[in-house]
């Protein structure tokens, strides 16, 4: 089967390891947002406090595409165990048309911020599973 | 009574095994009870959401024949050798970790008065809702010459499995300079840029194995498709002379097949000896859900925006390619994205869950040659009685190749990322 392969990245096939895992994530994340906003470095927090109920559903909109589990396929990044302020500060960046995916712009152009920030507190709490 | 099936005879014998007689349950009243017909991504992915997150509060019951479902998404891959048939093949065994009760067999009416599910052997299963999911049927009659009896000789490939094995065999089987014409099919359909993914995939096997003097015909009943400049583009630019579509002002419409000579006229045309005609005929929802009389005088089945609720009865649900879904096309996405509506509304219903205003989304990739995919997509909501589009976007034609690079590689994550959200 020529061409195309599955890259995993985020957490050791099989591991538990939630340290090893949450660092593994810190370091997908950076290398994500050395990507996503060159040259800035800005917490972008909007200091609301997010509703989990709300960012539980709002989330199945983006678990079509990012693993809950935490791990990396080809092209889609793991999201999960992101301190809040940046996954708030990335998702505005999309949501602002800083980083122009359309995909990504297309779902962050309709979320509020607090919508954001409920999604951050949600994704920010799950654990890598690697599964 | 109602009963929405002709040979659907029921005697009191068979009520047995699975038959839940019970008066349905309503709130406060016993475990409300969810059947779910179908496990495609529209079906496995609300009986999923509803039995993870209700937590056992639900009874929740798919029914569904097959053991695995093999995807029509990216089965365009499986044909141009990028995909194993392996990996568009997923079990339903992790559903029942999440409280699925899976049921392995068709239904074979619904019955709306009783509300109950019946299948072939007699066995009736009560609801409370119930959710229809089960996809397309072909419309074998919409192609002059073709029919059910054809299929083997000129395969539509358009519901998954042997015929999706038998498309690849018969192409890797044409000889080069062969002449392969591919019958697309007329609005609405599964799948829009679907036909036009297919041909490039087919080019592209063709191509990487040398046969560049075969030619792919594509007659298409409508005057445009979708994507249909980046599609045209990227068949200039990969398989130039290899590819030609026919608009019906350019051949004056489809007039026979003959799947006996491998002949295809056209009003302008006659294409014989074809070393492969794929034929995609007119489609409508499957047969479960207008038996029931969900459908209306187009072949699917209208629905409540703000809920994906049948609009003929307000405890049914239908997902998926079988419903009038506004501006949503039928895609596996579309199929998924409602699912989580319906989940959560009949969670409402049931379990007097907090609900929230029913969003949408779609996205479809596709795959024109090797590191070179474009995207098409948008967001929906409930407006003006229908689910209309509220943003969407297209890939453009002067992108550059690392964007056409990174489109690729986000179709192959998106792919790994819905059959988990479905199947995982
Ligand atoms: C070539 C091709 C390429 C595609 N590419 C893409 C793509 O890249 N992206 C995308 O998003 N979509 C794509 N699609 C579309 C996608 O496959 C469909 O939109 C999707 O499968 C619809 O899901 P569904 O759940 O509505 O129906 P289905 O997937 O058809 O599932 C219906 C299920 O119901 C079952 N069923 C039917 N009748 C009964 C009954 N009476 N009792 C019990 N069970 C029953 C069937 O066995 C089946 O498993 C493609 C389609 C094709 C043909």
């Amino acid at each position: 089967m020529p061409q195309i392969g599955f890259r995993r990245t985020g957490v050791r096939p099989g591991g538990t390891m939630p340290l090893g895992g949450a660092v593994a994530c810190l370091a997908a994340l950076a290398a994500f947002l050395c990507q996503a906003l060159p040259g800035s470095a800005h917490s972008t927090d909007s200091g609301i406090e997010g509703d989990p109920a709300l960012g539980a559903y709002l989330s199945s909109e983006c678990v079509a595409c990012h693993q809950a589990s935490g791990v990396q396929v080809a092209g889609i990044p793991a999201i999960v165990g992101w301190p809040r302020d940046q996954f708030v500060a990335v998702m505005q960046s999309y949501r602002d048309g800083h980083r122009d995916n359309p995909v990504m712009h297309n779902v962050a152009s309709r979320l509020t911020d607090e919508e954001i920030a409920a999604l951050a507190v949600h994704f920010g709490n799950l654990k890598p599973t690697g599964q | 009574m109602r009963i929405h099936r002709r040979d659907f005879v029921l005697g009191a014998s068979a009520t047995i095994g699975l038959t839940t007689l019970a008066a349905p349950a309503v709130l406060g009243q016993g475990k409300p009870r969810v059947v779910v017909i179908g496990g495609g991504p529209g079906g496995a992915t609300a009986a999923k959401y509803i039995a993870r997150d209700s937590q056992g509060a639900i009874d929740v019951t798919l029914v569904e024949p097959s053991r695995s479902y093999t995807t029509c998404f990216h089965s365009n891959l499986y044909l141009g050798g990028y995909r194993s048939y392996e990996s568009i093949t997923h079990g339903y065994d992790k559903l029942a970790a999440h409280g699925v009760k899976l049921v392995h067999a068709a239904a074979a009416a619904i019955d709306r008065e009783k509300k109950q599910v019946a299948l072939a052997d007699g066995t009736r299963l009560g609801y409370d809702r119930a959710i229809v999911a089960p996809g397309i049927d072909l419309k074998y009659d919409s192609v002059p010459g073709w029919g059910r009896d054809h299929e083997k000789t000129m395969p539509h490939a358009w519901k998954p499995g042997e015929q999706t094995s038998l498309l690849k065999a018969r192409l890797d089987a044409v000889p080069d300079g062969g002449v392969i014409v591919v019958i697309a099919p007329p609005n609405p359909y599964r799948c829009p840029p679907g036909p036009y993914e297919r041909v490039s995939m087919m080019a592209h096997a063709l191509k990487q194995s040398g046969r560049t003097k075969c030619k792919i015909f594509v007659i298409d009943p409508k005057d445009s498709f979708s994507k249909q400049g980046l599609f045209q583009q990227g068949w200039e630019r990969h398989y130039p002379g290899m590819v030609e579509w026919l608009g019906p002002k350019t051949h004056d419409g489809l007039k026979s097949v003959d799947p006996a000579s491998g002949t295809v006229k056209t009003g302008f045309e006659s294409y014989e000896r074809c070393a492969l005609v794929n034929v995609i005929p007119a489609q409508m929802a499957g047969q479960i859900a207008r038996d029931a009389g969900l459908a209306n005088e187009t072949g699917f089945c209208p629905v409540k925006p703000e809920s994906m609720q049948s609009a003929n009865d307000a405890n049914l649900y239908v997902l998926g390619d079988a419903t009038i879904a506004g501006d949503m096309p039928k895609s596996s996405f579309a199929a998924n994205s409602q699912a989580k509506v319906a989940a959560l509304m009949i969670r409402g219903e049931l379990q007097n869950a907090r609900t929230f205003p029913a969003r949408y989304n779609n996205t479809c990739w596709s795959l024109i040659e090797t590191d070179d995919a474009v995207k098409v997509g948008g967001r929906y909501e409930a407006k003006d009685g229908k689910i209309a589009a509220v943003e969407t976007f297209v890939s453009k034609t002067d992108e550059t190749p690392e964007t056409r690079r990174q489109t690729q590689a986000e179709n192959m994550g998106w792919y790994a990322g819905i059959v988990t959200d479905v199947f995982g």
